[in-house]
């Protein structure tokens, strides 16, 4: 009985034979080859039996040089329930709209869910992916992958020291880390200013303690600008004032002396740089596999260089991801400049580099009063310079005085 | 054709074939009075209700009984179903 197995799959039909001797009508077919089940004679005259669906195309030509009545009394198995399936319209069509429901609800973010981080960063986090379009409804096909959100959300909030961007689904799991600004120990109880740099004292704000140097004095890192060791009894009596214990103090003040740096900076003469002109255009791919079909954007923009970008995403239905990528591909223009400049723009530029660098180094307090160029060596198109730079800053540092007790 | 009509016999016999096979005669496997299957008929002869004649090699084979129903037709088995009452070989 396997050969009818299956046969519900491919579909059968009932055939009632009418004539006479209607079983020898099975005979021939069984005789070319085709499948009869399930044959009972009705009466003299007519006689039913299945066949395959496959098979009704054969016995229709068998029929032709008979004088058998050939008539289809029920067709079953799945062609025809499929058949009977799609001439429901709504019903095929709800169909295919729920699947369609649930295909657009699984590559939509549902959720952005930030740990690790207190509320205020959190807040700057979720703003910030706004402006990169990520919040919980956007469409999750023609973002960037995690890693670039990651780096460029380093890169955009300061007080982040790293962020772990992970995309599970529909939701985006951020994990963040704040970086932790030390700040400086304040030295609490009595104490000494005391200089960090050698240079030359230029203005000196003292609120308590007793000044040990004055304007225009040179000091040396470690000498002790303010002290904390107030001794009132000085003038009054030298005797009484070996006893009397000193008064110690925490100095307070700010030191603001000139002091020198030396920067070493080079600069090209030469320089190529790429540059995107804002020109640029969006096509779609769907990617399967090596193979992708484009789907909006077609022609290649007349563009001389091009910067390719691709954004690759797979489709997913629930939660499993489809063999199917949408692929977002930005094609921008390129331009490349050459830069040539003079000996004396390189020194310019050398300069405010120099200045920045210090800038940056020295904190926004200090003041660069003047930049001097000691050196200058033009070497295989680079200009070298040696600069010379006269900064005012408060080098004033607080010290504990140690009691000795 | 002397000399094949010969030979079969003993190949049976004394090599243990099948003799359905070698013969060519039909074989006939009966589950209780419910279901009769042949095998190596060479067609369908008469069909009704209480009766199943096959052409075979030899002659034919008919089949009465009640309630015929041939649950399977392929080009050389038939698998009949019913009340079998008689197996009967009517030479040609």
């Amino acid at each position: 009985m396997k050969q009818v197995q299956g046969s519900f799959l491919t579909g059968y039909v009932t055939i009632l034979v009418k004539g006479q001797m209607p079983e020898l009508f099975f005979q021939k077919c069984v005789k070319r080859g085709i499948l009869v089940w399930n044959v009972k004679k009705e009466s003299q005259t007519a006689c039913r039996g299945n066949v395959k669906l496959q098979d009704i195309k054969l016995i229709k030509e068998i029929k032709r040089g008979t004088d058998y009545k050939l008539s289809f009394v029920s067709k079953k198995g799945s062609p025809f329930l499929l058949k009977r399936f799609l001439q429901k319209r709504e019903l095929v069509t709800g169909l295919l709209l729920s699947i369609l429901l649930i295909f657009c609800l699984s590559n939509i973010i549902w959720d952005v869910k930030i740990t690790g981080v207190p509320k205020d960063i959190e807040k700057k986090i979720v703003k910030q992916l706004d402006a990169y379009g990520i919040h919980p409804g956007s469409w999750s096909l023609t973002l960037e992958p995690p890693s670039v959100i990651q780096q460029k959300l380093v890169n955009d909030i300061p007080e982040l020291l790293w962020v772990g961007v992970n995309k599970k689904g529909t939701t985006f799991f951020l994990e963040g880390v704040e970086k932790a600004i030390v700040k400086e120990k304040e030295v609490k109880g009595p104490r000494n200013l005391i200089a960090t740099k050698k240079g030359v004292i230029q203005n000196m704000f003292v609120s308590k303690g007793l000044s040990k140097v004055q304007v225009n004095d040179y000091v040396e890192p470690g000498d002790i600008l303010v002290s904390g060791k107030l001794n009132f009894a000085e003038n009054e009596n030298e005797e009484d004032s070996k006893k009397e214990k000193a008064k110690l103090v925490a100095a307070e003040g700010e030191v603001i002396a000139k002091t020198w740096y030396e920067v070493k900076v080079t600069v090209p003469l030469k320089a190529n740089f790429e540059m995107l002109t804002g020109n640029k255009e969006k096509k779609y791919y769907l990617r399967f596999g090596d193979f992708k079909l484009p789907i909006w954007g077609f022609g290649e923009p007349d563009y001389k260089r091009i910067q390719q970008e691709e954004n690759d995403n797979a489709i997913h239905f629930l939660k499993w991801k489809l063999p199917v990528h949408f692929v977002e591909s930005i094609l921008s223009e390129k331009q490349y400049e050459k830069l040539e400049r003079t000996k004396e723009e390189a020194i310019q530029i050398g300069l405010k580099q120099a200045e920045k660098e210090l800038q940056l180094r020295l904190g926004p307090e200090a003041k660069i009063i003047s930049q001097k160029v000691l050196h200058e060596t033009t070497e295989s198109g680079k200009v070298k310079l040696i600069l010379y730079n006269t900064v005012e800053e408060n080098i004033a540092k607080a010290e504990p005085i140690n009691q000795g007790d | 054709m002397k000399w094949h009509k010969r030979f079969t016999p003993w190949l049976t016999k004394h090599l243990a074939l099948p003799s359905d096979v070698i013969l060519e005669l039909p074989r006939i496997t009966m589950i209780g009075q419910i279901h009769v299957y042949i095998e190596n008929h060479q067609g369908l002869v008469v069909y009704s209700e209480t009766e199943l004649k096959l052409k075979t090699n030899k002659g034919y084979i008919q089949i009465l009984g009640s309630s015929f129903v041939l649950k399977m037709m392929l080009p050389e088995e038939i698998l009949v179903e019913g009340t079998i009452d008689e197996v009967k070989f009517i030479p040609a």
